[in-house]
């Protein structure tokens, strides 16, 4: 992809790399805390794929625009502007994060401030942003709005996928649905998952906008990601992005991960975006490697810091909870 | 106002909550230009241009988009076909639209309307009563209104909840019920209701069987004098236990019927919430009476004998009063 | 200096144990924070195992090759204050890190080890509940045979004080002749306009006892009993024994002799007597009290005479004191007084027999000696005995040896 360097906003730039290595240090830290048996449940990393999830975010307007974030988006949960105290607190169980030890991992968000808590069945929170995007045009106040999420390879053999697409684009709404493919649906490799040359076909057959990138070169991704964002903004309608990659984790940190085929990880696509944006902002004078380093220490300090509240805070009290699923308290247990 | 049906009372319900609360849109196939299934919606894209939407054939999506906009603060209206596609929305229902509150403390105030119940030829997939199944997930309302008034008040109110309501209509209702106004003895969500005083057995019931287990009590009332008690519960979720165990309090014996499949379920508990909480009112076993354990069928002669009727209802009430 | 410990973590939502591949860290290493210093191996993934704080090895408890639950302390590191502050890790208890086996190899236990899932006992409890305590339903007949008291029935007739036996007066109008609370209504409405008169506490506990001894099968033995040589003996006594205290004593010594007539019947065991007590039932105003005479077998009647006459007449003045009427194993109670001349005396509940004594009557009796008939005062003995215990045999044979001992009254 050929890219004009100087047409790119260096700050924009900037945050989409401090958002990736801010959640590369958070995951790696997350993955730490799994294995010295800090966190019940499991911890799902997004490594390989923080360009496509920051470039994708830190496009977006929190408290304007909105977003579903899914398994592999720590680093567009960064860019989107949500507070690293909320993931620790959330992985941890303390009763003071957003999910107040009711969900954990990365089942949390906020919605009230545009941002989805995910459930684990794929695909569910595109016709749910859609349904975001439709209040905000009941109330005239869709202009200049995007909704955006990001799913994988293995969400796209989905109906919810493919309803949810279909629903956008017969809205005209302002959706960018982002696929990941990372290659792998859990141990499930792309022949197995679906049998088209290239994923962003599809969107001839939904009649939206498509968009091809590496997801491995950080730059081709904010360079991808601002098209398909400001086309949605200007009323294009939906707009499908691929972006490709390895994941470079398991599933989860409970799987090795050692049915991924050794050819690709030496290939391109094995790349790591987080290298590579490193060796982008350096070339392209964006940051110096010192500037780098010295927020590489900040962001470690800061992370270790939400991890260290989030150890000292209180877990739910089992006796303390209400334990209603209802707004209307008065219809619990009727 | 004279003869006003069950239908006519969604009807103006929707138009109401329209007219009355800009949040609240209308989403659901076929309900735009052509009203809908049942003409509930009749007239309605016109005098709310941009807020009763037509619907792609996605259930599912159909859901999210309405969880998504209740997240967002709109109050949406979701018209399912048939209650029985409502089964490709089960997972957005139960797994999004239900857990919400409970995890994010954000509501979700969406009105999910399944036109439910068998009507004579509808067969097996434009039939089914749903009722049970979204009852038994945490952070429904499931409400199953029996008259015009019901329709009309209880569909407000569902709209107006801040929790995600599942709202069975029941098409056999919908035009055969009649009434002079959509305006009755108002009761509010989670409310039963007497529907008929009695003193020997209380039949427990809600949608259509209310109007089938009236009929068996005016049959056992020519026969032989019983005073049969009608306890219409309206809401099946929350389902009001108080005013179930005071019926049977009075009368001693309990039917609990339903018109859904027979395993679990409403009627089951019913029975089970009686035992546990008013076992030494009982003076005779709990009956239950639900539709067969099959599929609906199509054909009217087996549909009519598949579903409770007056003569069934009739059958295990003597058998319930003989004991 | 504060210790932390070095956990196996959990490695997968099914997964409860690992097995420890490598070791990196030795005593006394000096490791940093996030340093992989475990590598373990589930059936699933091969794994690494994290410190999360610098610190020292100071214990290294986990072995390669063995594995461990998820949750067992595999290592400890002394870890300054100050690191603690900084990574939020809690330090443990001098009481856990200072032994060893708190991580016996699959056994420690669980999430308990994490902080924030850990379920702390609050207090709260659930509450009591009666559990239901069913031993065989009461059965009153009715025209169908007996039937079920349905749970409503039980209730009312529980608001209303009534038994078991108070509906047997009522016919049944429900399935197979069941008495439905409405016939119940019936019958007391029916009921309604008759004289009454509240029953004393002394009637209610009378009808209990008889209502509570009916539940089981009881027989009843007679035989007669010739009175002269008592009736002689009793008038050369200066304190004269009453004749139910010659049946008392006489009871007591052919049951010491064969204690088992007095069996209780309890599951599968028959329970014996562990004193000979015997009561006499005194009739009192509205009722019958029955004191006990304490070890009977083993005091002549002229050593039991006062104590007798002193409690018939405590009982006559409704003061006997609890202990007085509580234990015995039998009773016997002289109808004779009321002139009649047999009945079929029903036990207390807690006891199995009951001996009777009538009227005496002088009849006509052939002797062999004078070849005439003689004049002899005859009384018939009558004891009801639980059939479940003892047979009609051995009734016949306790009161054979009782009249037998009544032939002698003076070695009574």
């Amino acid at each position: 992809m050929d890219i004009n360097i100087e047409a790119l906003d260096r700050d924009h730039v900037r945050d989409v790399f401090r958002a990736m290595l801010t959640s590369r240090i958070l995951e790696n830290k997350l993955g730490s805390l799994y294995k010295a048996g800090k966190i019940v449940g499991g911890v799902y990393l997004g490594k390989g794929q923080e360009a496509v999830s920051a470039s994708l975010a830190a496009g977006l307007v929190q408290g304007q625009d909105v977003y579903a974030p899914l398994i592999r988006d720590q680093a567009g949960r960064v860019a989107f502007g949500e507070d690293v105290l909320d993931c620790t607190r959330t992985y941890l169980g303390s009763v003071e994060g957003p999910m107040r030890g009711r969900d954990g991992n990365i089942h949390r968000g906020r919605p009230a401030d545009g941002m989805l808590a995910m459930i684990s069945h794929l695909g569910s929170a595109i016709s749910a942003i859609c349904g975001m995007l439709v209040a905000k045009r009941l109330r005239g106040a869709m202009d200049g709005v995007v909704g955006a999420t990001c799913v994988g390879d293995g969400c796209t053999s989905t109906g919810a996928f493919h309803e949810g697409l279909n629903t956008a684009a017969v809205e005209g709404l302002p959706l960018v649905l982002t696929v990941a493919n990372n290659q792998y649906a859990y141990s499930t490799p792309n022949d197995r998952q679906f049998a088209c040359e290239d994923l962003v076909d599809k969107a001839v057959g939904y009649g939206v906008r498509g968009h091809r990138v590496d997801g491995t070169d950080m730059l081709a991704c904010i360079v991808t990601m601002q098209d398909a964002v400001s086309r949605a903004r200007a009323g294009e309608g939906p707009q499908l992005v691929v972006a490709s990659m390895l994941r470079l984790t398991g599933h989860g940190e409970h799987d090795d991960g050692s049915y991924v085929d050794d050819g690709l990880r030496s290939s391109e696509l094995g790349r790591d975006s987080i290298d590579v944006g490193r060796g982008q902002m350096i070339e392209h004078g964006f940051a110096d490697e010192a500037e780098i380093a010295a927020w590489e220490v900040d962001i470690a300090e800061s992370v270790q810091a939400a991890v260290a509240q989030a150890q000292k805070e209180s877990g739910p009290d089992p006796y303390a909870d209400d334990w209603t699923a209802y707004a209307n308290g008065a219809l619990q247990n009727g | 106002m004279s003869d006003v049906t069950y239908i006519d009372g969604i009807h103006a319900a929707l138009n109401k909550a329209l007219a009355d609360d800009p949040s609240v849109f209308l989403y659901g196939q076929d309900i735009g230009k052509f009203g809908g299934a049942f003409k509930a919606t009749k007239g309605l894209q016109d005098l709310y241009p941009g807020r009763v939407l037509d619907a792609p054939i996605s259930e599912d999506a159909m859901a999210g988009l309405a969880i998504g906009a209740a997240i967002e603060g709109a109050r949406p209206v979701l018209e399912m076909q048939f209650a029985d596609f409502s089964s490709v929305a089960f997972n957005q229902i139960v797994n999004h639209a239900a857990t919400h509150f409970y995890r994010t403390g954000v509501p979700v105030p969406m009105t999910v309307r399944l036109p439910s119940g068998g009507t004579p030829g509808s067969g097996p997939f434009h039939s089914q009563s749903m009722e049970s199944l979204y009852a038994h997930y945490p952070g429904l309302v499931v409400v199953t209104p029996a008259t015009v008034a019901d329709a009309y008040s209880m569909l407000l109110d569902s709209i107006a909840m801040d929790d995600p309501v599942i709202y069975c209509e029941h098409k056999f209702l919908y035009r055969w019920l009649k009434s002079e106004s959509f305006e009755g003895d108002y009761l509010p969500i989670g409310k039963a209701r007497i529907t008929r005083p009695g003193k020997h057995a209380t039949v427990v019931t809600y949608s259509a069987m209310v109007h089938e287990a009236v009929r068996a009590a005016e049959i056992l009332q020519a026969e032989g004098g019983w005073e049969i008690e009608v306890v219409d519960l309206r809401s099946v979720k929350p389902l009001d236990t108080d005013t179930v165990i005071a019926s049977v309090a009075r009368t001693g014996r309990l039917l609990a019927l339903g018109e859904a499949f027979p395993w679990g379920g409403v009627t089951a508990e019913v029975v089970s919430r009686v035992c546990a909480d008013g076992f030494h009112l009982l003076d005779a076993p709990p009956v239950r009476l639900n539709a067969k354990d099959t599929p609906i069928p199509y054909h009217p002669k087996l549909w009519s004998a598949h579903r409770p009727t007056p003569e069934s209802i009739v059958h295990a009430l003597r058998k319930l009063l003989n004991y | 200096m504060p210790k932390v410990p070095i956990l196996m973590p959990q490695l997968g939502e099914s997964i409860a144990e690992a097995t420890i591949n490598r070791l990196f860290i030795a005593l006394g290493d000096t490791v940093s924070p996030d340093q992989e210093v475990i590598e373990v191996e589930t059936n699933k993934a091969t794994m690494g195992v994290n410190s999360l704080c610098a610190g020292v090895v100071s214990e290294l408890i986990a072995e390669e090759g063995v594995s461990y639950a998820v949750g067992s302390v595999l290592g400890i590191l002394e870890v300054t204050q100050e690191e603690l502050d900084r990574t939020g890790e809690t330090a443990m208890d001098d009481a856990a890190s200072s032994s060893s086996d708190t991580a016996s190899a699959s056994t420690a236990a669980s999430d308990d080890d994490n902080l924030h899932f850990k379920t702390e006992d609050t207090g709260y409890r659930e509450p009591v509940r009666v559990e239901p305590n069913v031993k065989g339903l009461p059965v009153p007949t009715g025209k169908g045979g007996a039937h079920y008291i349905s749970p409503r029935m039980r209730a009312r007739m529980t608001e209303l004080g009534l038994r078991a036996a108070d509906i047997s007066a009522i016919t049944g109008s429900g399935g197979g002749g069941r008495v439905t609370v409405e016939d119940l209504e019936a019958f007391l409405e029916h009921i309604d306009t008759w004289p009454r008169t509240k029953a004393s506490p002394m009637r209610l506990a009378v009808a209990d006892a008889m209502r509570r001894s009916w539940t089981r099968p009881l027989a009843t033995v007679a035989r007669p009993l010739v009175m002269d040589k008592i009736l002689d003996h009793r008038r050369s006594q200066a304190v004269k024994p009453g004749p139910a205290l010659y049946i008392l004593r006489a009871l007591a010594m052919a049951l010491a002799e064969n204690p088992t007539t007095a069996g209780y019947l309890i599951g599968e065991n028959v329970v014996h007597p562990r004193a000979f007590d015997i009561g006499v039932a005194v009739q009192v105003d509205d009722g019958v009290l029955v004191p006990i005479i304490r070890n009977a077998d083993s005091k002549c009647l002229s050593e039991l005479v006062e104590e007798y006459n002193r409690l018939v007449e405590l009982a006559r003045a409704r003061k006997l004191p609890e202990d007085a009427i509580k234990h015995g194993i039998a009773t016997v109670t002289n109808f004779g007084t009321f002139g009649l001349t047999w009945g079929t005396p029903i036990p207390l509940p807690n006891e199995t027999l009951i001996l009777g004594l009538s009227a005496g009557v002088k009849r006509p009796v052939w002797s062999d000696q004078t070849g005439t008939f003689i004049p002899v005062t005859e009384a018939e003995m009558d004891l009801t005995f639980d059939h479940r215990v003892v047979d009609g045999g051995g009734a016949g044979m306790l009161l054979n040896r009782i009249s037998e001992l009544l032939q002698k009254p003076e070695l009574l």
